[in-house]
């Protein structure tokens, strides 16, 4: 019992930083139907900005962020207005997804020519001790990264509902014409998506630094993972996309400490292949997957 | 034609050492899987990252059934491939029931299950450490192995082309490119997509199949890490594309130039990972410039829609000035 109790608790806090990076791939995909590879070795980027940032200036890892977020923000706009804006729009889902595997591709060799391949890791005072509730163990370090996580995504959700901003970035999203037919920049707008979704993955790499000791092949482990969330939850659905990655946190977090990591790995495919085959369109939303 | 199917069998007399020999045997090995690969890709326009599963497969298939039952290398080259493609064609039924994004998204999932499945099951595949497999020639040298296995690859390119120039002249072919160009007028017509696509993937799986089986025995140390990458699946789609997707030759023209060159890098900057960079600026350069290749910019046939998009009586409007 105390096993599953600790499992549940894993794969919550876990499910936090999944649900971050799953929005920022909604975004994507929700602006312009592209479903960006490079989300994970941006991610990765993060992780190594934060690295180097702590290693010359003694920075903490998440007083990086502030850094980071803007440099990502404005690197989402350029890859979107400079690279994904000029692909065909009728073949634009299969060609994004070669043109973001080569923007992988290109940051993963950049990382492993400056940084070497061998592991990296930040340390802090605060990240190896744990917090022990009734058998349960949770390690600072992850409840802090759920904080960040969550704060982020409660921002972004508020930044989407409730401001100007993000009523225009819902209306391209649910009808790009009729977008623009009220008034809504919809190209700027995308760019501000991409932007949003970059950011996502800056913040990320900051909490990814301070939980897990990277290297640079290791975003093709998230490739995967992220893939299965954004499906499960319904391609182009933020909130679809949170709760899936939390679903799906949790239940590799059970597998994780009833079994073993193979298969709690496994279990964001089983998810994947079980969703296209029951309900293409995802779980919790997406009500944009129909329109392939 | 005739001279370069002459140059192509007299290259390993030509050259001067044995090193050279082995590029070449990893150049026509990438001419293979790109050129199988664009039995589905080229074809029908689904674009699949995830062929390098087939060919570890096809690698592992083989060399555990040496290994491990101590079959003859054909004979387990041969039950592999079957098994494999079959194995494909019942992947390719729930595979290709979904388009664009999300089909790309299944074949990265596919040779990331695979990966795991193969580093899990130690017992069986040895985990991580991968699999050797014992010299298939012991009597030869391993200069001699690597001018075998350069026609042995040969002969397999030759069978993936003639496979892929009978099907762009067949009533199954045309059904293939009714998909690409539009999916949902090409069922109203009465193809058979969901059977024609099944049939384009298991073929296109089949002979990346028999190049990996070939690979475990030519090359004889698997590294699963390294069969069952997605960047192995992408160098398929890239030599595709930058030779030319809608073309015969196009695939073994990106292999003639990316095989090559890979290999130089290697030996230029050694381990280093900057050749991951090049790859990948390549592959932006090629989608965003030149996502129709380099043949048909050679041939200067006029590039763009293949659906006109005036109609044949301004067209003819035109024609009577």
């Amino acid at each position: 019992m105390t096993l599953l109790l600790q499992g549940l608790a894993l794969g919550v806090l876990t499910g936090g930083l999944y649900a971050l990076l799953a929005s920022g791939l909604s975004l994507y995909f929700g602006v312009m139907r592209v479903v960006m590879v490079a989300h994970p070795a941006f991610l990765f980027l993060g992780a190594y900005l934060t690295y180097t940032l702590h290693t010359a200036f003694g920075l903490d890892p998440l007083l990086t962020i502030p850094f980071t977020v803007p440099v990502f923000f404005v690197l989402g706009v350029a890859v979107q207005r400079l690279l994904i804006a000029r692909l065909p729009s009728d073949q634009i889902q299969m060609m994004s997804v070669l043109l973001t595997f080569g923007l992988a591709l290109t940051v993963e060799g950049l990382l492993g020519t400056i940084y070497t391949g061998s592991f990296k890791s930040v340390t802090v005072g605060y990240d190896t001790k744990s917090l022990h509730i009734g058998g349960v163990s949770l390690p600072y370090d992850k409840i802090i990264a759920f904080g960040i996580a969550a704060l982020t995504l409660i921002v972004l959700f508020t930044v989407l509902v409730k401001s100007r901003f993000g009523r225009s970035l819902r209306a391209t999203v649910q009808h790009r014409e009729a977008a623009r037919l009220v008034g809504i920049k919809t190209e700027r707008v995308t760019g501000y998506g991409f932007g949003i979704g970059l950011a996502t993955a800056a913040v990320g790499g900051g909490v990814l630094a301070l939980i897990t000791p990277f290297f640079p092949a290791s975003h093709w482990a998230w490739i995967g993972k992220l893939m299965a969330i954004i499906v499960v939850g319904g391609l182009g659905s933020v909130a679809g996309a949170a709760l899936a990655a939390v679903l799906l946190g949790v239940v590799e977090g059970l597998v994780l400490v009833t079994y073993d990591a193979t298969w709690a790995t496994l279990m964001f495919y089983v998810f994947l292949f079980l969703t296209l085959l029951l309900r293409p369109q995802g779980f919790f939303g997406g009500r944009l997957a129909h329109r392939f | 034609m005739a001279a370069g199917v002459a140059a192509a069998l007299a290259y390993p007399w030509l050259v001067p050492n044995y090193y050279l020999v082995y590029a070449g045997v990893l150049t026509v090995m990438y001419a293979v899987t790109a050129t199988s690969w664009n039995i589905l890709g080229g074809f029908t326009g689904y674009v699949s990252l995830g062929h390098s599963a087939f060919f570890g497969l096809g690698a592992y298939g083989t060399g555990l059934l040496v290994t491990r039952a101590g079959w003859p290398w054909p004979l387990a080259l041969a039950v592999s491939a079957v098994l494999v493609t079959l194995g494909a064609a019942i992947v390719g039924v729930a595979a290709v029931r979904v388009r664009g994004a999300s089909f790309v998204i299944v074949s990265i999932a596919l040779v990331s299950v695979m990966n795991l499945l193969v580093q899990g099951w130690r017992s069986l595949t040895g985990g991580s450490s991968g699999v050797q497999v014992p010299a298939p020639f012991p009597e030869l040298s391993r200069g001699q192995t690597h001018m075998v296995f350069f026609y042995l690859y040969l002969a397999l390119l030759a069978l993936a082309l003639l496979t892929w120039w009978f099907i762009g002249r067949s009533r199954f072919g045309n059904g293939l490119r009714a998909i690409r160009e539009d999916e949902d007028k090409a069922e109203m017509l009465g193809v058979p997509t969901a059977a024609y696509k099944v049939a384009a993937f298991a073929l296109s799986a089949l002979f990346v199949t028999l190049a990996g089986g070939l690979y475990a025995v030519w090359f004889r140390s698997l590294d699963p890490i390294f069969l069952f990458s997605i960047v192995l699946g992408a160098y398929m789609v890239l030599m595709s594309l930058l030779g030319g997707g809608r073309h015969l030759l196009g695939p073994l023209l990106g292999a003639l130039i990316i095989a090559p060159a890979g290999e130089y890098f290697l030996i230029a900057l050694g381990e280093s990972q900057i050749h991951l960079t090049a790859t990948g600026v390549l592959l932006v350069l090629v989608v965003l410039f030149m996502p129709e290749g380099i043949i048909p910019k050679l041939v200067r046939r006029p590039a763009g829609a293949s659906i006109r998009e005036e109609t044949a009586e301004q067209r003819l409007l035109e024609v009577r000035g």
